[in-house]
C-alpha cells in the first residue's frame, strides 16, 4: 500500500471541494433517512391528521346547517375553508419539521458522537448544517404534494390559482424558515435541551400567523407582533396565490417582507453558527453529550 | 517545516465550571459574571484540565501519553486536533499552528476519537469511508481506490457493505482507524484506540499501530493501559492532573525505580487495617491493593527498598486474622509501578 505522506494526496481546498463535501452530507442524510422506514407512515398520516383537527372543529362550530362556514368564507374571502386551513397548517408543519430536523441536526450528531469526527475534517463546517437542508427540503416537498393529493381526493379541495405562484411564495420563504432553523441548531448545541423552545416558536406561529383564521381578526397588538413573523406573509401569500389567483404584482406585498426576513434570518443563522463554533472550541461543547 | 511532528509549549486548557460541583481543581477567577435580572449569578470558576503541557514528538515515533481518567490526555489531544482552543501556550502540528492554521493542521492529521461512536451506524463501512473521503477533499476517483485498499487492509472485505450497526466493536474501531488513514496523514492521533475491545481485537489494533509506525507515521497514542503503552511506545509521557510529570522511554522510566523491588502478593481476607500495618514496615512504600474479580482474592503490590528484610515482616503481619497468603513474587518494576511511584496512586484509580 502506498502511504506517501503528502498534502497532494488531498484535493485542493476550495469551493468545489467544499461543494463535494456538501453533496456528501446531503447523500449521507438521504441514505440514513431512507433506512428508517417509519418516515413512510409519517409522510402519509401526518398531512391528514393535523389539519383534520381544525377542519372538524370548523365543521362542528359552523352550526347544524353549516351557515357558520358561509360567514367564515365571507370574512376570509376564501372559496374553500378546507383549503384555507390546509395552507395554514402546512406552513406551521413546515416550520415545525424544520425546527425538529434541521434544528436538532447538530445535536443529534453530537449525541451520536459523529459531530467531532465531522469537525476534524478540513471541510467548511457550515456545510454540515447546510447539507441537512437538502433531504429535508425534498421530504417537505413530498409532504406538501401528499397533502395536496390526499385532500384533493378525499375532500375535493381544488386550486383556483397557479401552482407556480404557490411555489414562488414557498421558494421565497426558504431563507427565513431555514435561517431560523440554522440559528436554532447552533443554539441547541450549546444549551443541549431545546424542546421548550420548539414548543414556544411553533406556539407563536400557531397563535399569531393566522394558520386557521385571518390575522385581521386578531387584536391590534397581536397584529403588530404578527407583522414581524415571516410565516404570516407566507400563509397570506400562499392563500392569495391558491384561491384568488394572485400573480406576482399582487403577491409583492407578501414577497418583499418575506425576502427581507429571509436575508435577516440567514445572516442571524450563519453568525449564530460562527458564534457557537467558536464557543464550542473554548468550552469543549462539541464533545459533550 | 518544524523538526518536530508535534510541538507543544506550556499548553493550558481551562474550562468554566460552577462552584459546588465537587470539582477539587476548580479555582476562583477574579472575573465576575455579568449582572442577571433573574438571579444572582455565582462567580465564574475555572477548572484546569491541562496545566502547562510541554511535548516535542519526533517524526516517525510512537509517543504514548499515559495517565488515569481525567488526567488531561483527551483534552490535550482535542487541542492538538483543533477541536479545542488552548487557554494558554502554543502548539504546532506538522509545523502548523493549531489556532492560526487550524485547517492545515486538520489536513495533516488522522484522528481517532470516541472510537466506534465516530462513525455512522446506519451506513455501511464502505459508505462511511466514502463519506469521510469527501470531507477530506479526496478526489472521487482516488477515494474509491483508497477506500478499497483500506477495506482490504482492515480485513473487512467480506463485511464492508453491511451496516456498521451489525459490526462488532473491534470492526467498528477498524473502520474508525481506516477513516483516520483516508487522507494518508503524516501524523495520527489515537485516543484510547483499544478501549472496550476484546483481547483479540485489541491485539489486532496494536499490530496495526505497529505497522503504521513502520510505514513512517508519527503516532500520538493516549491510553490508560500500561502494557499497551509499554509495548508500542518509543517514548512515554506520564500525565497527571493536567501536567506531564515524567517523559522518557519505557525502559528509562522503569530505570527510575530499578533500585527498588516490587513485591506482589495475593491474599484472601484482605482488610484495610492489614494495609496500614504493611505500610508501617520500614522500607515499604506505595502499597496498592486491588480485588481480583468477584472472589475474595486480592492482589497487593508494594515497593520495597530491600525485599529480604521486608518479606519476613510481611508474612508475619499476614498470618492470622482471617487473612491467607496465596502467592508471593518479587517482580520486575512495570510502568504501573513507575506511575505509582510518581503519583502515589494506581492508574486505574
Amino acid at each position: 500500500m502506498d502511504t506517501t505522506f503528502s498534502q497532494r494526496s488531498l484535493g485542493k481546498p476550495g469551493f468545489l471541494s467544499d461543494l463535494r463535501a456538501f453533496w456528501a452530507v446531503v447523500h449521507r442524510e438521504w441514505t440514513i433517512f431512507m433506512r428508517y422506514p417509519s418516515w413512510i407512515i409519517a409522510l402519509f398520516i401526518w398531512p391528514l391528521i393535523f389539519p383534520m383537527m381544525y377542519i372538524l372543529t370548523a365543521r362542528a362550530l359552523s352550526g347544524p346547517d353549516g351557515s357558520g362556514l358561509a360567514v367564515f368564507m365571507q370574512a376570509t374571502g376564501a372559496r374553500d375553508f378546507i383549503g384555507y386551513i390546509i395552507i395554514g397548517t402546512t406552513v406551521w408543519m413546515w416550520q415545525n419539521i424544520v425546527l425538529w430536523d434541521v434544528g436538532f441536526a447538530l445535536r443529534n450528531e453530537q449525541m451520536r458522537g459523529t459531530l467531532e469526527s465531522n469537525w476534524l475534517s478540513p471541510t467548511w463546517r457550515f456545510s454540515y448544517l447546510l447539507g441537512h437542508t437538502g433531504p429535508q427540503l425534498v421530504s417537505m416537498l413530498l409532504f406538501i404534494t401528499i397533502t395536496a393529493l390526499e385532500f384533493g381526493f378525499m375532500f375535493g379541495v381544488r386550486l383556483h390559482g397557479s401552482p407556480w405562484m404557490i411555489g414562488l411564495m414557498m421558494l421565497a420563504a426558504i431563507p427565513s424558515i431555514y435561517g431560523l432553523g440554522f440559528a436554532f441548531a447552533s443554539l441547541v448545541i450549546t444549551v443541549k435541551e431545546a424542546n421548550a423552545f420548539v414548543f414556544l416558536i411553533r406556539g407563536l406561529v400557531m397563535i399569531f400567523c393566522g394558520i386557521t383564521f385571518p390575522v385581521s381578526l386578531l387584536p391590534g397588538w397581536m397584529q403588530s407582533i404578527a407583522q414581524w413573523m415571516p410565516q404570516t406573509y407566507l400563509i397570506h401569500g400562499m392563500r392569495a396565490a391558491a384561491f384568488s389567483n394572485a400573480r406576482i404584482p399582487e403577491l409583492l406585498p407578501d414577497l418583499i417582507p418575506l425576502l427581507a426576513f429571509g436575508m435577516f434570518w440567514l445572516v442571524v443563522g450563519y453568525f449564530t453558527f460562527l458564534w457557537m463554533e467558536r464557543r464550542a472550541r473554548q468550552t469543549g461543547a462539541i464533545g459533550q453529550y | 517545516m518544524s523538526d518536530f511532528a508535534i510541538e507543544a509549549r506550556q499548553l493550558v486548557k481551562k474550562f468554566p465550571a460552577r462552584p459546588g460541583t465537587g470539582d477539587k481543581t476548580a479555582e476562583s477567577s477574579p472575573v465576575k459574571r455579568k449582572f442577571s435580572l433573574f438571579r444572582k449569578r455565582e462567580p465564574k470558576t475555572l477548572f484546569t484540565a491541562v496545566n502547562g503541557v510541554d511535548l516535542r514528538i519526533e517524526r516517525g515515533e510512537i509517543f504514548g501519553l499515559l495517565g488515569p481518567n481525567g488526567a488531561g490526555k483527551s483534552t490535550t489531544i482535542r487541542m492538538l486536533c483543533t477541536l479545542l482552543e488552548p487557554t494558554g501556550g502554543t502548539a504546532k502540528v506538522n509545523g502548523f499552528d493549531i489556532v492560526k492554521q487550524a485547517n492545515d493542521v486538520r489536513r495533516s492529521l488522522g484522528t481517532v476519537l470516541a472510537g466506534e461512536r465516530s462513525i455512522y451506524w446506519k451506513l455501511t463501512g464502505r459508505e462511511n469511508l466514502e463519506y469521510f473521503a469527501a470531507l477530506y477533499h479526496i478526489p472521487q476517483a482516488i477515494a474509491k481506490e483508497r477506500v478499497d485498499e483500506l477495506i482490504e487492509r482492515m480485513e473487512m472485505k467480506e463485511r464492508a457493505n453491511e451496516l456498521v450497526e451489525k459490526y462488532s466493536t473491534g470492526m467498528r474501531q477498524r473502520i474508525a482507524i481506516a477513516k483516520a488513514l483516508l487522507a494518508r496523514p503524516p501524523i495520527l492521533l489515537l485516543d484510547e484506540p483499544t478501549l472496550g475491545l476484546d483481547p483479540q481485537a485489541a491485539r489486532r489494533v496494536r499490530e496495526l499501530i505497529a505497522e503504521l509506525k513502520q510505514e513512517g507515521h508519527t503516532i500520538l497514542l493516549t491510553t490508560h493501559y500500561m502494557e499497551e503503552a509499554d509495548l508500542l511506545s518509543d517514548r512515554i509521557g506520564i500525565i497527571d492532573t493536567g501536567k506531564v510529570i515524567a517523559l522518557d522511554t519505557p525502559e528509562g522510566l522503569k530505570r527510575r525505580i530499578e533500585q527498588k523491588e516490587v513485591i506482589r502478593i495475593e491474599v484472601t481476607g484482605w482488610h484495610d487495617d492489614l494495609g496500614d500495618k504493611l505500610k508501617s514496615i520500614a522500607g515499604i512504600e506505595n502499597l496498592m491493593s486491588r480485588r481480583q474479580g468477584e472472589a475474595d482474592l486480592w492482589e497487593v503490590n508494594m515497593q520495597a527498598q530491600n525485599s529480604r528484610t521486608a518479606i519476613p515482616r510481611i508474612v508475619e503481619h499476614i498470618s492470622g486474622n482471617g487473612t491467607r497468603l496465596v502467592n508471593m513474587n518479587i517482580v520486575k518494576p512495570s510502568l504501573e509501578d513507575v506511575f505509582i511511584h510518581l503519583t502515589g496512586k494506581a492508574l486505574r484509580d
